[in-house]
């Protein structure tokens, strides 16, 4: 697993050059509870036919940041930045909360604010 | 102006045993728009395995997100621990889990056929495989002494050996099973019900798959070559037999024959682990606590499911995140819906083989 690190002001710039559909497949969005009321933010990647070949962007960022979508870039990437709205209680451009948690629920199960 | 309207599919609907809804925005009977709602049972396993339970517990709690696919599950987390404790479990191990691993794709790929066959009003076959799809659950209580909840694997290794009379009888069983599967494929292939009628419905091509980032059988019934065991070196699936099945049509036909030939290709590697098995232990002590990260996949039955877990030396994780097949599948789901005929829509769902159970862990 290779991790690099990034910025969520650079993070569309990176994956814009680094994601190539017919080369990369896209897993998943993660989060991770940090010190701090800090979240974690990995965007994670394998690629094709490769033994084990997988890279994570990541970030780290607080609670009210606003982490950019990838979703023009890459559509599946919507259910999974859905997701973690409702699981950590961040705001990610374009992604409602509501997809396991209703829409005005103040629940945040997994955030570092709620463990 | 032309009219819509909105009809719901689910989440309670006869076509589908899952609580998911689908909301069709129609123009007569062509489906222009979807909206989805997937979050109704949600049970909140990520948090459970990070605050109730410790590490060595978690394998069987997150065996219990899933039934169809509980030996994934389980099997995808225990190996990211192994990897972050260097734990190296024995070849005879190995093989005994690629076989309930291969058992869990047979009979979850013939529940898959079965309701493809209730959706098409074939009732006697969605009996006849249901039937069938029993000799691979005695197959699985032979080896585990369970038919759904197997709790067969365990960090270092598996908790019960194969005895030479229960491989003997398992040999005999997956001969039956083979020729049953082989009476499935000339039905799909003749039967107007099954082949014709599916035929160019609910089509995903390979650019949308890759678009899509499709998983799965979904996925290489459109020619896109993703199958984790092709990419993953931690069980030894190329040793006995492992061949990647694809189809090129992408629609609900081409997702029945792949499904079956995937049946065939695991029936082939159950035999081979068999006649193959390693002399040895079955399980090896490994000790310590789980430090640092581990990310781990393996090829579900309906495709990639990942394990991302974050230890910090205590007994329980930080972070246990698990990415299943049909969650990474919803965006590609709603997208083949659109511009298919709305009377079409269950038979189409039944064909992504969705599991809701996985989804709302």
């Amino acid at each position: 697993m290779k991790k690099i690190k990034v910025t969520l002001e650079n993070i569309r710039e990176n994956i814009k050059n680094f994601y190539d559909e017919k080369l990369w497949h896209f897993i998943t969005l993660n989060g991770v509870a940090l010190e701090d009321s800090k979240t974690e933010i990995q965007w994670i990647f394998s690629k094709y036919e490769a033994m084990d070949n997988i890279v994570v962007y990541y970030a780290e960022i607080q609670q009210d940041d606003i982490v950019p979508s990838i979703v023009d870039m890459i559509p599946s990437a919507i259910i999974s930045q859905r997701e973690i709205v409702d699981m950590f209680g961040i705001k990610v451009e374009g992604s409602d909360k509501g997809l396991y948690l209703d829409a005005d629920s103040t629940q945040m199960p997994l955030s570092g604010c709620s463990l | 102006m032309k009219q819509t309207i909105n009809i719901p599919l689910g989440s309670q609907h006869i076509s589908l045993l899952e609580p998911v809804r689908f909301k069709f925005e129609c123009e007569n009977e062509k489906i222009i728009g979807v909206d989805s709602d997937v979050g109704f049972v949600h049970r909140g396993v990520e948090r459970a395995c990070t605050t109730k339970f410790k590490f060595d517990a978690v394998g069987y709690v997150v065996a219990r997100v899933c039934g169809l696919c509980a030996i994934t599950h389980s099997l995808s987390y225990t190996v990211a621990v192994e990897k972050l404790l260097d734990g190296e479990v024995t070849s005879k191990a190995k093989y005994l889990r690629i076989l309930l691993l291969e058992l869990d794709r047979i009979h979850s790929h013939m529940l898959c056929l079965s309701h493809t066959c209730e959706n098409a009003g074939f009732e006697a076959m969605f009996m006849q495989i249901m039937g069938d799809r029993e000799l691979i659950m005695e197959i699985q209580e032979l080896l585990t002494g369970n038919r759904v909840q197997f709790d067969f694997i365990s960090i270092g290794g598996v908790n019960r050996d194969l005895s030479s009379e229960n491989a003997k009888l398992i040999l005999e069983k997956l001969k039956l099973v083979r020729e049953k599967v082989l009476s499935y494929m000339d039905e799909f292939t003749s039967n107007w019900s099954l082949s014709l009628k599916f035929k160019g419905v609910g089509v995903l091509t390979l650019d949308e798959a890759y678009r899509f980032n499709a998983i799965g059988p979904l996925a290489r019934a459109s020619g896109l070559k993703i199958d984790v065991r092709n990419e993953i070196d931690y069980l030894p699936f190329n040793e006995i037999g492992y061949e990647m099945q694809t189809h090129t049509d992408g629609d609900i036909n081409a997702r029945n024959i792949l499904r079956l030939r995937e049946i065939l290709n695991s029936i082939d590697m159950c035999e081979n682990v068999i006649n193959g098995l390693p002399d040895g232990e079955i399980f090896t002590k490994i000790k310590g606590k789980p430090k640092g990260e581990s990310i781990v996949r393996f090829e579900a039955p309906r495709g990639e499911l990942m394990y991302y877990i974050k230890g910090n030396g205590k007994p329980i994780l930080e972070r246990v995140r698990i990415k299943t097949p049909t969650f990474a599948c919803i965006p590609a789901f709603s997208h083949i819906f659109v511009g298919q005929d709305y009377a079409d829509a269950p038979a189409i769902l039944a064909s992504f083989d969705p599991c809701l159970s996985c989804t709302a862990k």
